[in-house]
């Protein structure tokens, strides 16, 4: 589009010279010529606006796409072109004014009554000499009149020569030449038409002629009349030529006013058709301007719309966006800084988008941690929000983990009191970390009451980072390490215990038989009753030690298990029916239970000592009842082992899996020691829980199908 | 759309300037051409017409300033045809020219024929103008003829200066262009 506007405006320019070339040449004002560049010069304008009118069309249409530089442009647009316009305007006013004055002045009154008055003069001047002729005239008449006809030449010749007339002509009606009397000696004089003789023969008359436009001439007719009636009538031509000097000035008079009338008339044409060449010249050269300033504001506004759009861009994200350099100017160097901005920018971008994404994996990695973590990690706020926290946390409050999130630290907890003294905890510390303390941590034990004892480890670690300080607090549920440490330690009692005592025992046995044996013959008969009760209360005794120790020894033995495929369900059976229990036991089983791997022998003991428990249980119970549920799960077995016997009490139901922890009067307290024991070689699981009114239900589960 | 509103500007121009194109090139009628009479005379057809010139005030006041005013005489004699457009058998164009001699206070004619003749007042140099006599038509007997005729004051001959303003109908003189049926002549 600007290679067209180019082109106009040179046409334009053009067409300008041309015009004013023709203006400044009134032959050519006149001309076809002169019509075809005005109708070119409108035909032009028109194009032009129709040029313009489809810029400002686009540019519109752009400002309201929102185009980046449109507003700039239509802005730069607009001043270009009131620049233009309010000076050539008022130039043209002006213009118009002095032109119109300018015509106005060519025309002046006093020129006009001047030329009036020369032709006036002039027009008196001929009227005095035709009326001086007129009386020659008459006179030459009277006097040839008056004469013989053979005198007539020579009276003729001498009257014309005494008046100073160049030619007389006698003339009949019949168009005769009678008489001939001129300066020039060979005039053969033109005749004169019948009607001019026949009006010549009644009266006199004058006129006068015109001779190639440069000579005037008076021409008189008059009658001459003589005394002979029956004569013909006669008729004098008097031809004489007005002064040259008079007749060139009353001529050039005649002209000039002729064509001073011809301008007055054209005046108005005159005003129009200059005023129309000056608006065409004022609209080509307004329309040409405008054009070009659609160039120009194009060609300022280009860079700063690149670098506006860049600039949008930039703000997107973009940091690939190079301006094209242009020019040495301020607008080059504003793009070459701007083009070093954008890889600064960019690099920079670059090194933190890298570090975002270290940040990212570190976050990510410490998310994953904490979220694979079984240690619950909270992070507050010094106002006790919940800032962070994984999922081991809101497991261990039985929270959703995005319930806990910018949440009140006191609301969960107000959920779940069990976590109360923590809670409690963690208040009186943030509320007096106002000196910033160090880390703390404390165990706590909750539930001591109840079958669910937990050992809670809480550590609380103060942060703090630019946002303030945060507290992290680690809760750690060590219940079953403690459980595990507690077994072990039980284990390790139990082993030293049996290696100890079970040494001494036979020698006490065999010594305390010996005796009996030695000394049982010599003594009387009241002393060997005497020491046979005794020896045999040592050797009652030291059997109860040795069953005693062996159950120790089985409790501290190493694990070591022989796993077979066994079928639970059989082995039930068949224990149950060793023990000939089966009015009291109801067995319950799924249809088809799977074969496990297990020690066979370890199991029957388990099912053993949990029946045994179960009888002693139901000793003073009157509908004994025990109940046997073999259930088949996925990829496990369940067994469950109910009673209605007197139950376990709540105290000791929490650590009833540890070693001389029992309710009963008699016994080791190391069955179940022993059954936890067996279970957990077997990587099961074993829990115990009181029935509601009154029972235990012992619920077994051990995996199914491999080794 | 916006290409039929650039259409519909651009059409708007056109129309515009044809109608002020037209209304500075139609004649205000001022000529009356009548008593039409074609004679016959030694085997040559002729025309005879008179005219009725309405000058206006200006146009008098214009000559009496010594503007000369010269009017053209436009004849186009023409064969009709059935399906073929017409032909023009003849055209002939012819000028008279009046003006006045402010110095010697006459009016002068200078007739078709380029002959002088000069009068004491407009009305007898009008009245020499107003006649046109023995135009020949050279036409032979046995055609369907129409006499397109047309009498206008010519712009062109007009002193330079008042042609300048081409915008100016005060100088648009002329006849209507009467078509006169001839028929076949005999």
């Amino acid at each position: 589009m600007k290679y067209i506007i180019t082109i106009v405006s040179f046409i334009g320019i053009a067409l300008l010279i041309l015009l004013a070339k023709a203006i400044s040449n009134s032959e050519l004002i006149s001309s076809d010529s002169f019509r075809i560049l005005l109708g070119l010069n409108i035909f032009f304008i028109c194009s032009l606006i129709v040029l313009i009118g489809f810029q400002i069309f686009r540019l519109l249409q752009s400002v309201k796409k929102e185009i980046i530089g449109s507003r700039l442009t239509l802005r730069l647009v607009m001043s270009f072109a009131l620049m233009g316009i309010v000076p050539v305007l008022i130039v043209y006013l002006v213009s118009v004014n002095f032109l119109t004055k300018s015509i106005e002045s060519w025309f002046d009154v006093k020129v006009e009554s001047a030329l009036e008055g020369g032709l006036t003069l002039g027009q008196k001047t001929i009227d005095i000499l035709m009326e001086d002729i007129e009386l020659k005239g008459k006179s030459i008449a009277y006097s040839i009149g008056n004469v013989a006809p053979e005198k007539r030449n020579s009276l003729l010749t001498d009257l014309r020569a005494k008046f100073g007339i160049q030619d007389a002509v006698i003339f009949d009606l019949n168009s005769i030449i009678i008489e001939v009397s001129s300066e020039k000696s060979n005039l053969i004089p033109p005749i004169p038409s019948i009607n001019d003789l026949e009006r010549g023969g009644r009266e006199f008359f004058g006129r006068i002629e015109e001779e190639d436009g440069e000579q005037i001439f008076l021409k008189t007719f008059t009658p001459i009349l003589t005394k002979n009636i029956n004569s013909k009538t006669l008729i004098l031509q008097l031809t004489q030529p007005i002064p040259p000097a008079i007749a060139n000035l009353a001529l050039s008079v005649e002209s000039v006013y002729g064509e001073y009338q011809q301008l007055t008339y054209s005046r108005n044409s005159l005003k129009i058709i200059y005023i129309l060449t000056l608006t065409l010249v004022l609209l080509l050269a307004l329309l040409s301007s405008v054009s070009a300033s659609f160039i120009i504001s194009r060609r300022f506004s280009s860079p700063l719309a690149m670098l506006a759009d860049a600039t949008k861009q930039i703000s997107k994200g973009n940091y690939k966006k190079i301006i094209s350099e242009q020019g040495k100017d301020e607008i080059g160097v504003l793009i070459r800084s701007f083009n070093s901005m954008t890889s600064q920018l960019e690099d920079a971008t670059k090194n933190s988008e890298k570090d975002r994404e270290r940040v990212e994996i570190a976050r990510t990695f410490l998310e994953t941690i904490l979220a694979h973590l079984t240690t619950g990690v909270i992070v507050l706020d010094e106002k006790k929000i919940i800032q962070l926290n994984n999922i081991a946390a809101s497991k261990m409050l039985k929270i959703k983990p995005t319930d806990m999130s910018n949440k009140l630290m006191s609301e969960i907890i107000n959920k779940n009191l069990l976590f109360k003294p923590l809670y409690e905890y963690v208040e009186s510390y943030i509320n007096n970390n106002k000196e910033n303390k160090k880390e703390t941590s404390q165990e706590f034990k909750l539930n001591k009451d109840s079958e669910q004892e937990r050992t809670i480890m809480l550590q609380v670690t103060p942060l703090k980072d630019n946002k303030g300080k945060s507290y992290v607090l680690v809760i750690d549920d060590v219940s079953e390490v403690t459980q595990v440490q507690r077994h072990r330690a039980w284990g390790e009692i139990a082993r030293r215990l049996a290696h100890e005592i079970k040494n001494p025992l036979t020698p006490i046995q065999l010594s305390a038989e010996r005796i009996q044996h030695k000394f049982k013959s010599k003594l009387s008969k009241e002393d060997s009753e005497i020491l046979e009760r005794s020896t045999n209360t040592i050797v009652n005794q030291v059997n109860a030690l040795k069953i005693m120790v062996n159950e120790f020894a089985e409790y501290a033995r190493p694990p070591k298990t022989q796993k077979d495929a066994v079928k639970i369900d059989n082995l039930i059976d068949e224990v149950v029916d060793l023990y000939d229990i089966d009015k009291i036991v109801k067995i319950k089983k799924d249809k088809k239970i799977p074969i496990i791997y297990a020690d066979q022998n370890k199991l029957r003991q388990v099912i053993i000592n949990l029946l045994e428990n179960s009888q002693d249980a139901l000793k003073q119970i009157k509908n004994k009842e025990i109940k046997i549920f073999l259930n088949s799960k996925s990829n496990e077995i369940e067994l469950v082992l109910e009673d209605n016997g007197i139950g376990i009490p709540d105290m000791i139901i929490g650590r009833i899996f540890e070693p001389y922890v029992t309710s009963k009067k008699t016994g080791t307290g190391l069955g179940l020691a022993i059954v936890h024991k067996i279970i957990e070689e077997h990587k099961g699981k074993i829990t115990i829980k009181r029935i509601k009114n009154s029972g235990t239900r012992v619920t077994i589960n051990l995996k199914s199908g491999n080794k | 759309m916006r290409y039929f509103k650039r259409i519909s500007l651009i059409l708007i121009i056109i129309l515009f300037s044809l109608i002020l194109m037209n209304e500075y090139s139609m004649p205000n009628g001022k000529i009356l051409i009548k008593d039409i009479v074609v004679n016959k005379k030694n085997n040559f057809h002729y025309i005879n017409f008179n005219q009725e010139l309405n000058f206006d005030s200006l146009i008098i006041n214009a000559i009496n300033k010594g503007i000369p005013l010269v009017f053209k005489v436009v004849l186009r004699v023409v064969e009709k045809k059935e399906i073929w457009p017409t032909k023009i058998i003849k055209k002939e164009v012819r000028y008279y020219q009046i003006e006045y001699k402010a110095l010697r206070k006459i009016y002068r004619v200078i007739d078709t024929n380029g002959k002088i003749h000069e009068y004491k007042n407009i009305a007898e140099a009008t009245e020499k103008i107003l006649k046109i006599k023995e135009l020949e038509l050279a036409i032979d007997d046995n055609g369907d003829f129409e006499l397109w005729l047309n009498v206008s004051l010519d712009r062109k001959k007009l002193p330079k200066p008042l042609q300048v303003n081409y915008f100016d109908s005060t100088w648009n003189i002329s006849s209507e262009k009467g078509i006169h049926k001839l028929g076949k002549l005999n």
